[in-house]
Formats: structure tokens, C-alpha cells, sequence
């Protein structure tokens, strides 16, 4: 049997998006560029999904681009903004980001510009402060995430707006951890740009979205066509939209009871495996994070050797972020909050969905806090033996 | 239920077979690659002829696939740098000559991942190695060589004990090289073509051994020093003990009428003592760090038996007498040529490994 408890990293897909593929898939759509019919009916499809998504976020459709995932949506964002702000060369960022916005930031301070990256606290949070402090006339670009995919932790971006502006910088929130998890409006936040997830909303893979205030600040990464009003050329991902569309609506549309029903499967495992477990630590804060994630550290074992005795028996959870040769690295972000590379390693990622059961969730608390005795067992014996 | 296993897998056609033929049989195979070094994945061209690089884990979890058990990289990187490469450095820059695979074997493959294939419920661990496992009628574990003595591995693997080889598989031990690929061949594995690799799997630079050496040793023990004549005559000047090995003839750079081999490091002094072929002639060796495959069933010291002193080396015949502790004298029935100390010494009776230790002397008296 199979749970499923790594979310973060992407979703299933849902099963309304799966529907709204189904019937997509039933006749024959062209290019929504092209003139006919079968191009018009593909333009309708991606029109409506544009819809969908600019919906969830409470934005106008004609503010939303559609992008290969949030990783191009971060470097639209980030690229664009600093190439719309001119002769500013400061950015303020932080160290837990995710490494599509530390990625395009580490190619920008190479060409030149400064890249302040604010250290979290001890829970894995920014203060409002710490961005404002470094907020100046040479600040083009404030980006920062609103949920950390690694410790739920979210952020508190709603009084940075107004300084932001105040300050003549641009604000561009990565909310692809935080669509689906909590209520999300660019109205309210007052960003400038916003990144979407289409896999991590329980839509497909290869789509996302980027909102932006002004199309003015857009500049494409990418050149050719007309598509996305030339800013981001190439025919458009129909399916992933179509997918995109579909999850964005049913989230919108449920998205109370999902964040309840998550919150009670999370706190329930939580509490039963700090029961099972003596010595286990959250890491990150107990309140103020976004309902589905535990990021745990584990006593006396090593995260890598839990997290394959746990895909052993079905349970499928994460550390830290995937290296290329398949060992894992110890997760940035917890490094940064103060933990050291041995407490890391011993930390894995718990994160739920809508779609889990109750059982599933008492049957996985069962077989994590068996799967660390053992671990555990085995490390405290390799230790003594091979030091 | 099948016992559950865990095979350490390259990427090399061995231990893809290895673990394709557990799985046939019915064991709970479990693939595990070790990341041992951090060199970057998407390194140069020459990372491909060593082992364990990006491309090879991917060959190891293609054959994964292809039989159907699970994969993992595990990394034990920290353990390998601390169990084997510093201590290779360091026998190196004190003039011996280590053999690194003996290290990773004793320390990081029978030890560590023994202890992580625990963790993950797996009573066995199993290789590629080419060496057999046998148990006696009385129950106790014999550890022979392969069946192709041409490939034979058990060299490295003396320092198994019992409770090691009760735990341990080898399944390859009874095949010739020729059958393992056509082995590869017939169960369709990618990899059955794929050349052996031939270096240490953590040197990559150009220079080989001597420069990684160099990089990686603190400066302050490296010394250069002299070359001298087996009469203490100085030939010439070397940039650091660590570049020779016994019975080297290359790299001296050192005019003179005959070859010259090396005959002896000296790293109290730094001095590389070289000389002609026919004087570099031991009587026999004395071992460090012994250990015995089964001690309750050793003959009667001193005991006659076959004797490796280097992998590439026949076995020769010899008497064996076992010290206070963990040392041993052995003393060749003929001379013997370039015995180089921080090599392992191998003590067998027929196919039978009798244990080993690591080379301290050589005996010329």
C-alpha cells in the first residue's frame, strides 16, 4: 500500500483536472494561434483556463502568463523586474528561497548586481523588518516566497507593499508552496508579480503561471512569436492550462475545507509521531505554517537511511533537495536556520494533500515511528562498531 | 520470504550481474550505489573510464529497472574520505605503498554498508566480486578463490571473518568473466560491454596517484629529498617520497648504463634508494594487521602455505608464522623481488584463504 506524503514536491494529479483533460482530449484542438476553427477551439480552452487560475489568485486573466512551471515563472519575474528597474542593482532576497529564485539571482550578482539574502530565524522566518532594513533607492527587486517548501513556514509579506513601492522596488512573491494551502490574493498582498505551480496545485506538470501588476515589467527570456503578447513566446502548453485551469477551480472552490481537512491529518501525525518518537523537533514554527507540512528532525538517524527504509514499505516522503547523482545534499534551508549539517541529515519532509485518509495517516504514523526504531537500532550499532 | 540483500552496484558489469542473478533466484534485492566522492557529476571525459561517476549510477539503475528491485544512492562520503583516502594519503607520504581497495572493502563495504543494509532490514550484503564463499560440514565459513583464477579477487578480501562472510554473497564466484557478460548479454543489461575500469576510482587527475597525493596532503609533509645508489652515492633529486613505489624502474629520471629499480624508501630521511635488478631480492616479510579467515583452524606455525604479495602476483610458497598480536613473519621458499611494504600479504592453502595482513618489511637476512 502506498501513502503518498510528498506533496511539496508535487501533487497527483486531481481528479476534476483529469475530467477536464478527458473532455479536452475528446476532439481535435489546433494551435491557438491559428485562425480556424481548431485553433479557436484551443484558444477558448487555454482563455478559459487563463480564467481559472487569474480566479485563485483574485487577479484579471489579461495579468496572467502561462510559463513551463514556476521555475520559468521565478525567471521571468526576476529577470524582468530587473531589467524594467534600470540602472538599480540591489536585490533583497533571503537564504531559504527556493533555487529557482537563488539560481537567476546568482547568475545576476556575477553580472554585477547586489544580492542581499536576509538569514531566517531559528523557525525558519523572515521578518518584515530585516527586508525593510535593507530597502533603499538602489533596490530593484524584493523576491521572497510566501510558503517554504521545506518548512511550511509563511512569510509575512503583507506590510512589505507599501515600503516596497514606496522605495521605487518591485515585489515578486513565489507562492507556489502557498496556492492550494491558504487564501491568496494580489490585491491584498499588492505585489507586483506572483509565481504559480501548476504540479504542486494537483494540475500537470511542465505549466505554471506568472501574475504581473504591469505587463511593462516583463521582458521576455525567450524570443520568436507573438504568444503571451511576445513575452513569452512558443505555442502554448494547452493541455497543462486546460490542467491548470481545472485545479485551480476546484481549489478556489474548496479551498476551506481542504485547509481544514489538512490541518486535522497534519496535526494528528504530528502529535502521534511526537508520542512514538522521544527526542523528534520540528523544524520550523508550530503556528504559522502552512497546514500540510512537517519537516522533522529525527533522533539518532540518518534522514537519508529513513527515507529508503520508508520507500521500502510504501511510505514516500523527502529530504532536502535532489542532487543530480541521486545522493542528498542537507537541505538549505535548515542549514540556514541554525541547524547543523548532522541535524539536517537527519530531517526528512512530511507533506500531506486533500487527497489522504485518515487511516492512510494512522498507518503511516505506525510504520515511520518502526521504520526509525530500526534505523535508529542500526546507526547507534554502526556507529559503535565502525565509529 | 526470501532473504533480503543488499548489493553494492557500480555501474560495472559485474554487479549488475551479481544482483540480476540474486533476483532471478528469488532473493529481496535491494540495488545500492555508494557516492564515495564528491566530484562533480558532470565532470571531464576521463571520469567516465573510472568508476562510480553520474553515467555509472545510471547504468546500475537502468539494470535496476530492467529486473525490477529497488535502487538508492547512498552517500558515504564523509566515511570514505576518512576511512580510505586519508589513510592513503598518509601511507603514501610515509613511503609506503597502500592498496586503497583493501581499505574501502574492510572499512566502508563490509562494514559500513553492512550496517546500513541492516537499517534497511537486509541480512546479506553481496558484490560482484569474483571469490567464493563455501561452508564447511563443521559450519564454519570458507572463503576460496574464484573458479577464474584469472579474475580472482579473493585478495582483496582477506580480512573477512567469520561473521562477515556468514553474512556475505558472492555470487559471481563460480563464473568465468566470459559467462558473466554473456550473462549481461542474455538478460539484456546495457552495461554487458562496458569496459572494466582500470584506476583507483577516486584519482582523477592526469598525473595519476603522485598528484593526488600532492593535492591533497598537507604541504608541510612533503619532502624532497635524495636518490641514492644502494652504496649511498647521490643520483639525483625527487620532489617527494610518496612518487615511488618498490620495484619502480619508471619515472627516476636518472641517467645510467642499466635500468635502476627502487629498492627502498627511507622517509625518515626522505631517500629513495635505487638499484639493479639482481640485488632487489627479499627472503620473505613481515605482516601487520593480521587477520585469519577461521583462527581455530589454523595449522600449526610455522605452517606452509601459498603467499600473494601484491594482486597481479602468483601465488608462491612460503612458511607462515604468526607473532605476538597481529603480526606475522613469512619467509619465501625462493626470493622474491620488490616486496612493498603497505601491500597486502595474502596467506592461502590451495584455494583456501587463510587470512592476511599488510606488508611492514621486507626480511633480507
Amino acid at each position: 500500500m502506498e501513502i503518498y506524503l510528498d506533496y511539496n514536491a508535487g501533487a497527483p494529479l486531481r481528479a476534476e483536472a483529469r475530467k477536464a483533460l478527458a473532455e479536452f482530449l475528446t476532439a481535435e484542438a489546433g494551435n491557438p494561434a491559428s485562425v480556424h476553427r481548431s485553433g479557436q477551439r484551443a484558444r477558448r480552452a487555454l482563455e478559459r483556463a487563463r480564467a481559472q487560475v487569474a480566479a485563485l489568485i483574485d487577479a484579471a486573466p489579461r495579468q496572467l502568463v502561462f510559463t513551463s512551471g514556476g521555475t520559468e515563472a521565478n525567471n521571468l519575474a526576476i529577470f524582468g523586474a530587473v531589467k524594467a528597474q534600470n540602472a538599480r542593482r540591489k536585490i533583497i532576497t533571503s537564504l531559504i528561497e527556493h533555487s529557482s529564485i537563488l539560481g537567476p539571482l546568482k547568475s545576476l550578482e556575477a553580472a554585477g548586481f547586489l544580492v542581499r539574502r536576509l538569514a531566517p530565524d531559528g523557525k525558519g522566518r523572515i521578518s518584515a523588518k530585516q527586508v525593510l532594513d535593507e530597502l533603499d533607492h538602489t533596490t530593484a527587486l524584493v523576491t521572497l516566497g510566501l510558503a517554504n517548501s521545506e518548512t511550511g513556514a509563511i512569510q509575512d509579506l503583507g506590510p512589505l507593499a507599501a515600503p516596497v513601492r514606496q522605495a521605487g522596488a518591485l515585489l515578486h512573491i513565489d507562492a507556489a508552496q502557498a496556492a492550494g494551502r491558504m487564501t491568496l490574493s494580489v490585491g491584498r498582498l499588492n505585489c507586483d508579480f506572483m509565481s504559480l505551480s501548476g504540479h504542486k496545485l494537483g494540475a500537470l506538470a511542465g505549466i505554471g503561471a506568472l501574475y504581473v501588476r504591469d505587463e511593462r515589467l516583463l521582458n521576455p527570456l525567450m524570443f520568436g512569436g507573438p504568444q503571451e503578447r511576445g513575452v513569452r513566446p512558443g505555442t502554448p502548453n494547452v493541455l497543462g492550462a486546460v490542467s491548470m485551469g481545472a485545479a485551480a477551480e476546484t481549489v478556489r472552490s474548496r479551498l476551506s475545507e481542504e485547509i481544514n481537512l489538512m490541518s486535522v491529518l497534519t496535526e494528528r501525525l504530528r502529535s502521534r509521531l511526537f508520542q512514538s518518537i522521544p527526542g523528534l523537533a520540528l523544524n520550523g514554527p508550530l503556528f504559522g505554517r502552512i497546514p500540510n507540512t512537517l519537516n522533522l528532525a529525527f533522533p539518532g538517524a540518518r534522514g537519508e537511511s529513513l527515507l529508503i527504509a520508508l520507500d521500502l514499505e510504501g511510505v514516500r516522503v523527502s529530504m532536502g533537495s535532489a542532487c543530480a547523482a541521486g545522493a542528498v545534499e542537507p537541505s538549505h534551508v535548515l542549514i540556514a536556520m541554525g541547524r547543523s549539517a548532522r541535524e539536517a541529515r537527519s530531517s526528512l519532509r512530511l507533506s500531506l494533500g486533500p487527497q489522504l485518509t485518515l487511516e492512510a495517516i494512522d498507518r503511516a504514523a505506525i510504520i515511520i515511528a518502526r521504520v526509525w526504531e530500526r534505523v535508529a537500532a542500526a546507526q547507534s550499532a554502526e556507529e559503535e562498531v565502525c565509529g | 520470504m526470501m532473504p533480503r540483500v543488499v548489493v553494492a552496484m557500480s555501474g560495472g558489469v559485474d554487479s549488475s550481474v551479481a544482483a540480476a542473478l540474486l533476483r532471478e533466484n528469488g532473493y529481496d534485492v535491494i540495488g545500492v550505489a555508494m557516492r564515495l566522492t564528491s566530484d562533480d557529476p558532470r565532470a571531464s571525459a576521463n571520469a567516465r573510464q573510472r568508476c562510480c561517476s553520474y553515467e555509472d549510477f545510471e547504468d546500475a539503475r537502468r539494470v535496476a529497472e530492467r529486473m525490477d528491485f529497488p535502487f538508492y544512492v547512498v552517500d558515504l562520503r564523509e566515511e570514505f574520505a576518512r576511512s580510505v583516502i586519508d589513510p592513503f594519503v598518509s601511507e603514501y607520504l610515509a613511503g609506503r605503498t597502500p592498496n586503497p581497495c583493501l581499505l574501502c572493502n574492510r572499512w566502508i563495504k563490509f562494514d559500513r554498508l553492512r550496517q546500513r543494509a541492516r537499517a534497511l532490514g537486509a541480512q546479506y550484503v553481496a558484490t560482484g566480486h569474483y571469490a567464493r564463499i563455501e561452508r564447511a560440514p563443521n559450519g564454519r565459513f570458507r572463503l576460496r578463490r574464484a573458479v577464474d583464477l584469472g579474475k580472482d579477487q579473493s585478495y582483496f578480501l582477506f580480512s573477512l571473518n567469520q561473521e562477515e562472510l556468514a553474512r556475505t554473497l558472492f555470487p559471481l564466484g563460480t563464473m568465468t568473466k566470459e559467462e558473466v557478460r554473456a550473462r549481461a548479454r542474455a538478460l539484456g543489461l546495457a552495461n554487458a560491454d562496458k569496459p572494466e575500469s582500470q584506476e583507483i576510482c577516486f584519482v582523477s587527475e592526469p598525473g595519476g596517484y603522485g598528484d593526488f597525493v600532492d593535492r591533497h596532503a598537507d604541504p608541510a609533509r612533503i619532502r624532497r629529498g635524495t636518490i641514492v645508489s644502494t652504496d649511498g652515492e647521490v643520483l639525483g633529486l625527487h620532489a617527494g617520497i610518496h612518487r615511488f613505489t618498490v620495484g619502480q624502474r619508471r619515472g627516476l629520471r636518472l641517467s645510467a648504463p642499466a635500468p635502476l629499480y627502487v629498492h627502498e624508501i627511507r622517509p625518515q630521511r626522505a631517500e629513495v634508494v635505487v638499484g639493479a635488478r639482481e640485488t632487489l631480492g627479499d627472503l620473505g616479510l613481515t605482516a601487520r594487521d593480521v587477520s585469519l579467515t577461521d583462527p581455530a583452524q589454523m595449522p600449526a606455525y610455522p605452517a606452509t602455505v601459498q603467499v600473494k604479495i601484491r594482486y597481479r602476483h602468483p601465488l608462491i610458497p612460503a612458511t607462515l608464522t604468526l607473532l605476538d598480536g597481529d603480526t606475522a613473519a613469512v619467509r619465501f621458499v625462493a626470493e622474491q623481488p620488490a616486496v612493498t611494504p603497505g601491500q597486502a600479504c595474502v596467506f592461502y592453502l590451495g584455494d583456501d584463504v587463510l587470512g592476511g595482513g599488510i606488508i611492514e618489511a621486507p626480511i633480507r637476512e
